[in-house]
């Protein structure tokens, strides 16, 4: 299972006040060659946080400052979107059930065995990969449609929903001739293969650009 | 002259009947006869009083001397008749003295008899007055008893109940017949029935006023609690007539003050609870940092061994790391027995008997809500050792109260002896003994180890603090069951020197 997760880029970024507790799991996460970065509190992660960071938070719930359960609250605002396991000394059932329902991954109760936390971290790095993934398609269509002008753009709209050239052409005040120009720009700046290929791009932005 | 007219009209009357009766009479008679003359003036008397009698007495002596002494038909009297004559005025006036005195006392007689009469008749009315009256304020009583909502009785002085109103009769929901007489008792509760009783038989001996909270039994088979009160009636000689009782229903009260006391009770228990589950839970807290630590640090120090190659750089690095992290742990643990040992100790010379007294006093009130004795014995010889007072308080009620928990489900009698003996001029010995169910030998060595404990809502630090508060006053603390039952917790102090 460990193997799976070396040289993936990912970082395990731990953000806890005790310096032995943040010095031991780096530790522990480096001899299974995990990278890790040690943080004493949510802000001074924040400060350091760099956009396009993989990996995986690992949160102290309660820390001086800023609680790991609000640090998760602010992180979307803060444009820091990282999947979080959640780790303390003292678990009580409603912190756990919220923390659980907004998003996190694992809920960790120190002192906690060492495949309860690689197995956590497995599970934090594969959704924080399959996010990225989705990103970067995302960052790739968004381009692409970017380079569209303003009429392409329409003529794309109107024929993703399954207009005919004719009906484009009425619906736009053009010739059909110039809409099938439009179009066929439309596909080479999308590079679509065929408009089923463009249509399922169109869909995938709609529902990843939130 | 009016007052005249009707004696002179009388007199007159009967003078000219015996005139009539004396002409046809003096022929057959030939002495002057004037005797009939007597019977007017007496009736005349009688009949018109003293001065009608008077009157009658000049008319007659007039008549007499006109008409029968010679000379006869003149006023002037014969030689030889003025003695008669004289005899017959004397004679008239005396009739007519006695006949007005005896018709004066007759009058006086019939006088009196009539008032008599009027004064009975007077009191008679009054009486018949006052009788209504009476009526009339004992239906206004009982209707008054009837209309306070209270149940009310009257007993006899032997205090057999004579009397129930309609609301006690209502309550119980039995016939006022049958709620008189001894069955009085068997509306009360069982638990309540004896101390009633006592209590009830001592006031009819002594006619003390009586009052006593007690359950009584409604007619559904429900008791609520009531306070009944009865004071006696007592004769002008000081001997008791009846006794008035009344029941009022406490039963809201009662209620009340029992959930006031619970209430307090589980306020008191949470406060300890508290501050004792705060106490463990920051210890657990401090003690779980380090121990993460480790326990990481050992996992990883696994892994680096079993790196292909090994790194024994890493490996003995996190090795050194575990050393520290241990360590840390250990300071915890002593940094808490520190909190408990070496808080700064007010010693002072003391009287140990009048701590375990205050102790007993502050505990009162506890003990009685659970029904349990205590008892002190106290040696007279205990010296004076050097203590903190405060902090052997606490042992004291630490103990006492784990002695009375012991006791919660206990059979009756429940008792708490506290013991204080001299064992030397600067120990003492303690012993704190309940009659619960006792201890396990083996349960009895650990009980004053941290976190042992035998109660569902415990966290086991109370017999713990007991111990190391012991230990600082250079004594020792254990426990021991108790030959007939029961645990007894003992404890030495010594003077330090």
């Amino acid at each position: 299972m460990t193997t799976t997760l070396q040289n993936s880029g990912q970082t395990v970024f731990i953000v806890d006040d005790d310096d032995s507790i943040c010095e031991a799991l780096s530790n522990l996460l480096e001899s299974v060659g995990i990278a890790a970065q040690s943080y004493p509190s949510a802000e001074s992660f924040a400060d350091s946080w760099e956009r396009g960071s993989a990996g995986c938070l690992l949160l102290d719930a309660r820390l001086p400052g800023m609680s790991g359960v609000e640090f998760q609250e602010q992180m979307h605002a803060s444009g820091i979107d990282l999947p979080i396991i959640f780790m303390t000394a003292h678990g009580d059932m409603p912190m756990v059930r919220n923390v659980m329902k907004a998003g996190a991954v694992e809920f960790l109760i120190k002192p906690f065995q060492k495949e309860e936390l690689l197995h956590a971290v497995d599970q934090a790095f594969a959704l924080d990969k399959t996010r990225r993934a989705d990103e970067e398609v995302l960052q790739s269509i968004r381009t692409r449609i970017d380079s569209l002008t303003d009429r392409e753009r329409e003529v794309m709209r109107l024929v993703t929903t399954g207009l005919l050239n004719k009906q484009v052409a009425a619906e736009l005040n053009l010739s059909e001739i110039t809409v099938k120009l439009h179009r066929r720009r439309v596909m080479e700046k999308m590079e679509a293969d065929s408009l089923a290929d463009l249509v399922k791009m169109c869909e995938r932005f709609r529902s990843l650009d939130h | 002259m009016e007052f005249l007219f009707k004696p002179f009209g009388i007199a007159v009357a009967f003078v000219i009947v015996a005139l009539i009766w004396t002409f046809p009479l003096q022929h057959v008679i030939s002495y002057p006869f004037v005797f009939l003359f007597f019977g007017a003036v007496m009736g005349t008397a009688w009949f018109g009083g003293t001065i009608a009698g008077f009157i009658a007495v000049a008319l007659s002596s007039l008549l007499v001397t006109f008409l029968f002494i010679p000379p006869l038909y003149s006023f002037s009297v014969a030689k030889g008749s003025e003695s008669f004559l004289t005899a017959f005025i004397l004679c008239a006036i005396a009739i007519s003295f006695l006949s007005a005195a005896r018709k004066r006392s007759e009058n006086a007689i019939r006088e009196a008899r009539d008032q008599l009469e009027e004064k009975v008749h007077e009191r008679t009315a009054e009486l018949e007055q006052s009788n209504r009256d009476i009526q009339e304020s004992e239906r206004q009583l009982r209707l008054l008893t009837e209309a306070i909502p209270q149940q009310i009785w009257r007993a006899d002085a032997s205090g057999k109940i004579e009397y129930c109103n309609q609301h006690l009769v209502d309550y119980l929901g039995i016939p006022a017949r049958e709620a008189c007489d001894d069955n009085f008792f068997r509306i009360l509760h069982p638990e309540d029935e004896s101390i009633f009783r006592h209590g009830w038989q001592a006031a009819l001996v002594t006619g003390a006023n009586f009052e006593i909270e007690a359950r009584i039994r409604n007619r559904a088979g429900i008791f609520r609690w009531f306070l009944v009160r009865s004071i006696p009636q007592r004769t002008e000689d000081g001997k008791i007539a009846r006794w008035y009782g009344i029941h009022i229903d406490i039963e809201e009260q009662h209620k009340a003050q029992q959930s006031l006391a619970r209430a307090h009770e589980e306020q008191v228990r949470i406060a300890h609870t508290l501050s004792m589950a705060e106490m463990a839970a920051s210890i657990a807290h401090e003690l779980n940092q380090p121990l993460t630590a480790v326990m990481t640090h050992a996992y990883a120090c696994r892994e680096w061994l079993h790196a292909n190659p090994v790194n024994v750089d890493r490996a003995s690095a996190t090795a050194d790391k575990i050393v520290q992290e241990s360590t840390r742990a250990g300071e915890v643990i002593k940094r808490v027995r520190a909190l408990f040992r070496n808080e700064p100790q007010v010693r002072q010379k003391a009287d140990l008997g009048v701590l375990i007294r205050d102790t007993a006093r502050l505990l009162r009130d506890e003990a009685i809500r659970r029904v349990i004795s205590t008892h002190l014995f106290i040696a007279e010889d205990l010296p004076r050792i050097e203590i903190d007072p405060v902090q052997v308080q606490q042992v004291l009620i630490n103990l006492a109260m784990n002695a009375m928990e012991a006791m919660a489900s206990g059979q009756p009698p429940l008792e708490l002896s506290i013991r204080a003996e001299k064992k030397s001029e600067r120990e003492v010995f303690v012993s704190v003994e309940d009659r619960g169910p006792g201890i396990p030998s083996e349960t009895a060595a650990r009980i004053f180890d941290p976190f042992f404990t035998t109660k569902a809502e415990g966290i086991g630090m109370g017999l713990a603090i007991c111990r190391s508060i012991v230990e600082a006053h250079d004594g020792r603390i254990w426990a021991q069951s108790l030959p007939g039952g029961g645990t007894a917790v003992q404890f030495t102090l010594r003077n330090r020197q």
